[in-house]
């Protein structure tokens, strides 16, 4: 009895031990799962560790999507004044990092909305930077796939007429409450995954790689985007609702471009 | 006279001309769309027949009811490419995930495909099958892809009896079946020098 009592204890500190914690039930699957985002944290952020909060992040994304090129996600922060940075993850795409908000004193990150490309039935991660330096990780299963291949549907010259253009739409954002702001950007951004059906050439990578939303002379958020960012970018984000002056948006592309708009925001807030 | 016989070379040469067209471009439509004589060397994303001369068309059922005789199971999705222009300090890591146990050969749908590569697949399914020709295969990708009709078409024309075309792909098998990460099979890598190719 002691013996065995000793041998199932070893077998529970062997499982306690184990690199990669699998939940009761998990398959293969579960685990390969497991050991891609082990190998994507330690690409992205090395040794630092990413503690497990299910609920730092509600995850807004469809079960299944329609479109696999324009997967929308909805990232909803649960403390949302103690938030430095944003990092979203799509653990199956080649290229895993879609997006790395850094947050200034003009934001209210309480909400980001993004369009993106899933390559294939995949986790995506957010991971939160919070302003000690900590980070902390969500994650949520997505049933899409083809995405970051998918033809635009048009050629490239067309796809990138006017590119560069924005559009802004703001909430009114009465009563001290932060002002909504969604970010349209006309861009292709090609994932360099999409193959001219005729040529067969691929369309070589052109995404916007940097993206800067100033309120006056305060930062809202600086973006790394990447190819993962579905073509057209929309983003929806929160301004605090006691700044000045337009809100600025300064982008660049991988390859050169580089766009600034200026927009008022509706008196009302002001 | 003449003009007569110049209008016959000419809806002759019209008629060329349309079977060449109608031979490279993609269907417009998923019905009827039909089986080309050969391989099919239009682009390789569009509709595709319902049928494979000399092959059995499966559906997720079939497959199923397929897989207690061990098919050889042959992935032919294309392996994902760097992008020209993408930087090099971001993280470049793809992974590709498949009915577990495929044999995963990127590319070896594609067509017209060099005569040492097309050698080089059938050695590999030929080892893969132990020289059996009768034994079950299964040609696969995703959905609406003709590399896999290709694949099958190439080993019905090299004498194997049980050729099996699963055109729901990857996609077909994950909605009710796990999937596992492969990597290209070494030997076909090591045939073709990359497995971008």
């Amino acid at each position: 009895m002691k013996r065995l009592l000793l041998a199932l204890s070893l077998t529970l500190s062997a499982a306690a031990l184990a690199p990669v914690p699998v939940r009761a039930g998990a398959t293969d699957s579960d685990e390969e799962r497991a050991a891609r985002w082990t190998e994507i944290k330690k690409t992205i952020f090395g040794d630092r560790a990413v503690e497990v909060n299910d609920a730092a992040v509600k995850i807004d994304a469809p079960v299944r999507a329609l479109d696999a090129s324009l997967v929308p996600i909805g990232l909803t922060l649960a403390d949302k004044d103690n938030v430095k940075g944003l990092y979203f993850i799509i653990d199956d795409n080649p290229s895993p990092y879609a997006a790395h908000f850094t947050f200034g004193p003009a934001a209210d990150p309480g909400e980001i909305k993004m369009r993106v490309r899933v390559n294939n039935y995949t986790n995506v991660h957010a991971v939160v930077e919070t302003k000690d330096g900590k980070l902390v990780e969500t994650a949520k299963f997505v049933k899409a796939s083809g995405g970051c291949s998918a033809p635009m549907g048009m050629s490239d010259e067309e796809a990138m007429k006017g590119m560069g253009d924005m559009r802004m739409k703001f909430s009114d954002g009465q009563g001290g409450k932060p002002v909504e702001a969604t970010l349209m950007v006309r861009h292709p951004n090609f994932s360099g995954m999409q193959m001219n059906q005729v040529t067969r050439d691929y369309t070589p990578a052109r995404y916007v790689d940097k993206l800067d939303v100033t309120h006056g002379d305060q930062l809202v958020f600086h973006l790394d985007g990447d190819i993962s960012i579905a073509s057209n970018p929309v983003i929806h984000f929160g301004i605090k609702p006691d700044g000045k002056g337009p809100v600025t948006v300064a982008a660049t592309d991988n390859q050169g471009g580089r766009w600034e708009h200026k927009f008022e925001l509706p008196s009302a807030s002001n | 006279m003449r003009r007569r016989a110049g209008n016959a070379v000419l809806f002759a040469l019209g008629l060329m001309i349309g079977a060449t067209a109608a031979a490279a471009a993609p269907a417009d439509s998923p019905v009827n769309v039909p089986e080309p004589e050969g391989l099919y060397t239009g682009p390789p994303h569009g509709y595709t027949p319902a049928t494979l001369k000399g092959a059995t068309v499966i559906d997720l059922k079939g497959l199923e009811a397929l897989l207690p005789e061990a098919p050889v199971l042959i992935d032919v999705v294309l392996a994902d490419r760097r992008p020209a222009g993408f930087p090099a300090d971001r993280p470049w890591l793809p992974t590709h995930r498949s009915i577990p146990k495929a044999v995963w050969l990127p590319g070896a749908g594609e067509a017209p495909l060099p005569p040492d590569r097309e050698a080089a697949f059938l050695a590999r399914v030929a080892a893969l099958t132990g020289g059996d020709k009768a034994k079950p295969i299964v040609t696969f990708c995703r959905p609406e892809c003709w590399g896999s009709w290709n694949a099958g078409k190439r080993l019905v024309a090299a004498g194997y009896t049980r050729v099996h075309w699963y055109p729901l792909g990857v996609e077909g098998w994950q909605d009710d079946h796990e999937t596992t990460t492969v990597k290209p099979d070494p030997p076909w890598v090591a045939a073709n020098g990359s497995p971008e190719r």
